[in-house]
């Protein structure tokens, strides 16, 4: 029942994951073979595609498998690194406590259970990690870390034009670790040429990731039984069926969809419909035929060529249509429906009620549209002109066999989620200390918060600073901040978000002596429509009475940011988005911009690992050493597992020396790696794994139920309620 | 409710090459497949202890398609050669024991999967470059003005496959009869985009495989009961044809998802009836000599149709619908009511024909790309063998036709590969070794390894004990019988090589094909009129073995790249 020593047993179940997955990181990194219990074969070298594989027992590794999945469905990336690095985390906080073992905790072993002490222990340990998480690792992050970040942009305007040596880079490296060595080149090059392809004008490459990562599905075509190498991008878009019937046509060609049957029925859903006599069934079929006849005459008459149904046409229809020059396409799914609404903006067709008379509106225009043949299977092929800055393009698939046709196409999919990932901002909140010079520069009005020393307090979690000799300086100052403020009072923030937001921001600051010898102590978190509650009731105050004296309590800092950001005319309604915002180093409120990245092998782990060193060293506090500490050893893991295989300058030790020297001595660091990683996904996996860290640690007992689960019943029942 | 039930545990196995169990089931399928291959093949007979019939045969497809593989690995191999054959019909065998033979040599030298699955890579780049470029001495252009090389090819398939138990005479007369109907496949007045017609394969089951036969035109095949029904045919010089896809049995269409109500004493069966005998008035007033229903048509119908000289033929299948409507210019028609003059077509002759016991209908179009292959031989299984076959070898010549080339057969493509490959890495490793990481110890290494493999994929073809010896100026392949004399003079040993270019009156410096060789640089020239003269060439498809080589390259480094094996059991 209760696991005695839930760091052991998590240690024990992480090294034997750490050696299934360790096989498939990087470049070096190997296949594995997965049956599924229907027969298939499947090759993957993707982490969570492997843990989900292996159906896990042990509830430790069931918990850790979970914590992977939802790192992934944020990321879609790294899944291996993260077991690795919890494993080496484990190990490092095995060592410690064995160690402590003997020092700390034997004067008073017989006053307290053993057990009940260690989990006390671990408490105190997961404690400590989730300050390092809120303060300590945004922090460094922002400090140390930020000047080595290299950026795929080419130029850091605006436009942000992407680098494509750079996206080379990236994505060469991100199918290293995802599919077969022999192939990783040329599907980081085939996913770059789609890319590219795709990206109509430089700036919309966002949008167009956005639906390529929503409709892959649409976008690829697998083929089995011819090589890799013939995988190849097709412009237009290819659906996986052939013509019901297909008329040639060049030049313009109009197309409509449908979603219903053109041919009218004899009732639809809830009618009836009553036959009095044979006569009237003849003249009712006799309608309905030339009712079919007149819709796709019509059809022809406003030019259209080309008719996508979601539904199975009659034969009648498409008869009709054959004549009419008219080509068909049945059966579409609903996502290859929504996909060509997409790109075309094209609305379904109506068919219309009485003879129709009116210019057909709800068409677009395709370059082409043929038949297409792929190993000896017809498919059809359009040019749809697009409408959005996606230009349509296919991928044909080719592998000699399904697994890894799947694995190419996971992979690529995966692609698309990194980077949406990638060209996102990565908030990063903390507490700092600022200078002196940096809160006079930004305040107007409260030219004096130099002098309040007073301690912060902490109070539900956001930091309320009073301002016991707050002066205002006249009254004309006043006003100009009531305008700021005015300027802002039509922000509105749904109270729902700003309580989700207050609740995962909620920094806990922990007092160190450093803190008395200088400056104010800021937080920011991105509530701000807390502050815009705060404003009327301030300005208020101040306009009835025109004291100097003023000590209201409830101003935070944030106040002073909001009205700063007023004066420089920032537009940024509710988040703070870029990093020209928040430049200067004191703020601390920052952000990772869109598009970060640093090269592969190690180099953020060893970057990070070197940070938390020096940092740990300037730091007093004991439990911020430790786990700081215990961070950066396990970073180390990774490296090492990457450079396993290297022998002389390139193992892993050489390496390590010569990235510590380079840092040590302020120069730059000298990367053999040509690829490129996120730093978003990289720190996002660090915070992944040290929740995860967390949940084992404060789990005392894992308790053994032995029943038939109930989950899906006990759903269901709720949700017929 | 369903019932949640826990998942049992998956197997994990780490590095599963090294265990003895898959070494064992990878050479048990290595020996089905080598012992198949070749003209002088073992026959293969497939037996289900449940039931069903015997399979006699000694193809991949009919092989593979009916071998259970428990073994992920195995399964792997096996689906990635299936699905090669079911792209190029031809060169499965090859792939599959290429692919083995790989794996096997590889894991014999140790080196890491790293390198050389890198090595294997440039090794395979190198012969495809090599075999894709103008210089390779084992490339054929093919002149379509003679069929001499379309038939040597086609022989070839026909001869590699002896379940098919042909005798030299009906090789000749089945060769003959493929060529002939492929070329009916291709449309009289090509213009710059070709679109071959089909070929439409009929059986004739129990019947001398000589009464084979290649007709042009579309053979619908019909009961003896309904020929009796079809009237002589009036002599004409073009019939009138509607094609219906369309049910013209009387039954109501889709009605919709709400009740339809009918008072009592409404027949509908008469109302429907009524208006297929308008639909029949009309045919009859279009002139329409033949109706033909992909479903059912009513028997009113057909006896209305009957009694108006109209013959209607229903039933005919959904397989024949689109060559149909191709052969005579219709347009299926979808409706019941007015139907359009221009969906009507035409053909130029009506006959019935009369092939072993079956009786059919024939319909000779005016321009033709379909034809009909009638296939008869003895049994069952030789005429599964023989159909799968005759597919092959159309397959074989619709690519050939794209890619105007074919590769020499009977093992001298292998081997000359091998010379070119030993030869290439020892005069220019660098070339070859491009990118870090490889030493030119590990390139020998695996060429050498990649040699054998070919090599040994190439001695499989002798099954009777006999040597295999190569030349040291051409780098092909010859063969000697089991009891000859250990120390002859070669040239009164051998006849012709492999592929029957070359005769052995040329001193060519022969050497046993196990034995270690100097390499030396495959000679490129042909002898000018090899490519016409030589009657008896044995040849292979060029796109199929091409491709089957990029494959078994491809799986051996898949396979050779697997570290875990987790097998979900539930």
């Amino acid at each position: 029942m209760a696991a005695a020593g839930s760091v052991r047993a998590a240690l024990q179940v992480a090294e034997v994951l750490e050696t299934v997955v360790s096989c498939c990181l990087g470049p070096e990194g190997r296949q594995v073979l997965c049956t599924k219990p229907t027969g298939e074969v499947l090759l993957s070298r993707d982490g969570g595609r492997l843990l989900k594989a292996l159906h896990l027992e042990h509830p430790i590794a069931r918990m850790m498998v979970a914590c992977v999945s939802s790192h992934l469905r944020k990321t879609g990336d790294g899944a291996k690194t993260f077991i690795i690095f919890l494993c080496h985390l484990l190990r490092e906080l095995h060592a410690i406590t064995d160690k402590e073992k003997d020092s700390f905790f034997s004067e008073n072993i017989q006053t307290h259970g053993r057990h009940w002490k260690k989990c006390c222990q671990w408490k105190f340990i997961s404690q400590a990690l989730l300050t390092f998480q809120t303060q300590i690792l945004d922090y460094v992050m922002d400090h140390y870390l930020g000047r080595h970040f290299l950026s795929i942009f080419s130029s850091s305007t605006k436009e942000r034009p992407l680098c494509r040596s750079s996206l080379e880079m990236l994505l060469g490296a991100y199918f290293c670790g995802r599919v077969g060595r022999n192939n990783h080149n040329f599907v980081s090059q085939l996913m770059c040429e789609y890319f590219f392809k795709c990206t109509a004008c430089e700036s919309g490459f966002e949008e167009v990731l956005e639906l390529v990562d929503d409709c892959f599905v649409e976008l690829k075509v697998g083929v089995t039984g011819l090589p890799v190498s013939d995988s190849r991008i097709i412009a237009g878009l290819v659906l996986t069926r052939d013509f019901s019937v297909y008329c040639p046509a060049d030049g313009d060609i109009r197309i409509v969809i449908v979603i219903e049957t053109i041919q009218p029925l004899f009732s639809t859903f809830g009618s009836e419909f009553i036959l009095n006599s044979e006569a009237q069934f003849q003249t009712s079929q006799f309608w309905i035929t030339e009712r079919t006849k007149a819709i796709m005459k019509y059809l022809q008459k406003q030019n259209v060529k080309l008719l996508l149904s979601t539904v199975k046409q009659p034969d009648l229809v498409i008869y009709c249509a054959g004549l009419n020059g008219i080509s068909v396409v049945e059966c579409l799914s609903s996502e290859e429906l929504s996909l060509i609404q997409r790109v075309t903006g094209l609305a379904p067709f109506v068919v219309p009620q009485a003879s129709s008379q009116y210019e057909l509106s709800n068409t677009a225009m395709v370059k082409f549209c043929k038949p297409f043949i792929l190993r000896s299977k017809r498919y059809v092929h359009l040019g749809l002109i697009s409408t959005c800055s996606f230009t349509p393009h296919c991928i044909v698939l080719c592998g000699p066999v399904q697994g890894l046709v799947e694995q190419h196409e996971v992979a690529l999919h995966g692609a698309f989620k990194m980077l949406r990932q990638l060209f996102k901002d990565l908030d990063l909140n903390y507490v700092t200390q600022a200078s002196d010079h940096n809160c006079t520069s930004s305040p107007v009005i409260y030219k004096n918060s130099r002098e309040s020393n007073d301690l912060p307090e902490i109070v539900n979690g956001s930091i309320q600073r009073p301002y016991q000799d707050t002066v205002v300086k006249n009254k004309d100052e006043l006003a100009k901040t009531q305008t700021y403020l005015e300027a802002y009072s039509n922000l509105v923030v749904p109270s729902v978000e700003l309580e989700t937001n207050t609740l995962c921001s909620t920094p806990t600051v922990t007092l160190t002596d450093t803190y008395q010898t200088d400056a104010t102590l800021r937080c920011f978190s991105p509530d701000k429509a807390r502050i815009m509650d705060d404003h009327e009731p301030f300005i208020e105050s101040n306009s009835a009475n025109s004291t100097t004296e003023y000590t209201r309590r409830e101003i935070s800092y944030e106040n002073l940011q909001v009205t700063k950001n007023a004066r420089k005319g920032s537009m940024l309604p509710v988040r703070h988005k870029s990093l020209e915002m928040c430049t200067s180093q004191s703020y601390c409120f920052s952000s990772v911009p869109a598009g970060c990245v640093l090269p592969v092998g190690g180099n953020f782990e060893i970057l990070l690992h070197y940070y938390l060193l020096s940092y740990a060293k300037k730091c007093q506090r004991s439990e911020e050493i430790m786990v700081s500490m215990i961070i950066a050893n396990a970073l180390l893991g990774v490296p090492k597992i990457l450079y396993k295989s290297k022998k002389g300058n390139y193992s892993f030790p050489q390496i390590y020396i010569r990235a510590l020297h380079s840092l040590q001595t302020n120069q730059p660091m000298i990367s053999n790696q040509t690829g490129l990683e996120s730093v978003a996904g990289k720190y996002q996996l660090l915070t992944s794994v040290l929740q995860c860290l967390r949940n084992i640690l404060t789990i005392d007992s894992v308790i053994n139920i032995k029943r038939q689960p109930q989950e899906i019943y006990d759903q269901d029942s709720e949700e017929e309620l | 409710m369903s019932r949640l039930e826990a998942k049992k545990p998956s197997f994990c196995r780490s590095e599963p090459l090294t265990s003895e169990r898959v070494r064992a089931t990878l050479s048990v399928l290595k020996g089905i497949a080598t012992s198949c291959y070749g003209p002088a093949g073992r026959l293969k007979q497939l037996h289900n202890g449940l039931g069903g019939s015997v399979c006699t045969t000694s193809q991949s497809a009919a092989l593979l398609a009916n071998l259970p593989v428990t073994h992920p690995i195995l399964k792997i191999l096996t689906t990635s050669v299936q699905n090669h054959v079911s792209c190029f019909s031809d060169g499965g065998l090859f792939t599959a024991i290429l692919c083995c033979n790989l794996v096997e040599n590889v894991q014999r030298i140790g080196l890491t999967p790293t390198t050389v699955i890198k090595l294997n890579k440039q090794l395979l780049s190198l012969c495809t470059s090599y075999l894709k470029s103008e210089a390779c001495g084992c490339r054929i252009p093919v002149n379509f003005s003679s069929t001499q090389i379309l038939l040597c090819l086609v022989r070839s398939i026909l001869t590699s496959k002896p379940a098919c138990m042909l005798t030299t005479k009906e090789v000749d007369h089945i060769s003959a009869l493929i060529l002939r109907a492929f070329l009916l496949t291709i449309p009289e007045n090509a213009q710059d985009h070709i679109i071959l017609g089909k070929s439409i394969i009929v059986p004739l089951k129990h019947q001398r495989v000589i009464d084979s036969t290649v007709l042009p035109g579309i053979l619908i095949e019909i009961s003896e009961v309904q020929l009796m029904k079809i009237l002589p045919i009036k002599k004409s010089d073009s019939f009138k044809v509607a094609l219906f896809c369309v049910s013209l049995s009387g039954d109501l269409s889709d009605t919709g998802e709400g009740n339809v109500v009918v008072s009592y004493g409404v027949s509908l069966e008469s109302a429907v009836l009524d208006q297929l005998l308008n639909l029949g008035r009309q045919l009859v007033s279009d002139h329409v000599d033949l109706v033909l229903c992909q479903k059912v048509i009513h028997p009113s119908l057909k006896q209305f149709l009957r009694t108006h000289h109209v013959i209607a033929v229903d039933r005919v299948g959904v397989a024949v619908m689109e060559p149909l409507s191709k052969v005579t210019g219709t347009r299926p028609i979808g409706s019941l009511d007015s139907i359009s003059p221009s969906s009507y077509g035409s053909v130029k002759e009506l006959c019935t024909a009369k092939f072993g016991f079956k009786h059919f209908f024939h319909l000779i179009p005016n321009e033709t790309a379909v034809c009909s292959l009638l296939l008869c031989n003895r049994n069952d299984t030789a005429w599964d063998e023989l159909k799968l076959t005759c597919q092959t070898a159309l397959h074989a010549l619709q690519l050939t036709i794209k890619e105007p080339c074919v590769l020499l057969g009977g093992g001298c493509t292998e081997t000359h590969l091998a010379a070119y490959i030993r030869h290439k890495t020892r005069s220019e490793p660098e070339g070859i070794l491009r990118d870090d990481g490889c030493t030119q110890t590990e390139l020998q290494l695996i060429a050498e390894a990649f040699c054998s493999a070919l090599e040994s994929l190439a001695g499989s073809l002798e099954h009777d004990g006999g040597e295999i010896l190569t030349d040291g100026k051409y780098g092909h392949f010859w063969s000697v019988q089991a009891d000859s004399p250990s120390v002859v003079n070669w040239p009164d040993l051998l006849s012709r090589c492999g592929c029957g270019l070359y005769s052995s009156q040329e001193e060519l410096s022969w050497s046993f094909l196990r034995s270690a060789r100097l390499p030396f640089v495959p000679q490129t020239c042909f002898p000018c009129e090899a490519s016409d003269s030589a009657g008896n060439l044995t040849l292979d498809c060029f796109t199929a073995k091409l491709s089957g080589l990029q494959v078994a390259v491809e799986t051996a480094n898949l396979i050779l790249d697997l570290s875990y094996v987790i097998e979900d059991k539930n």
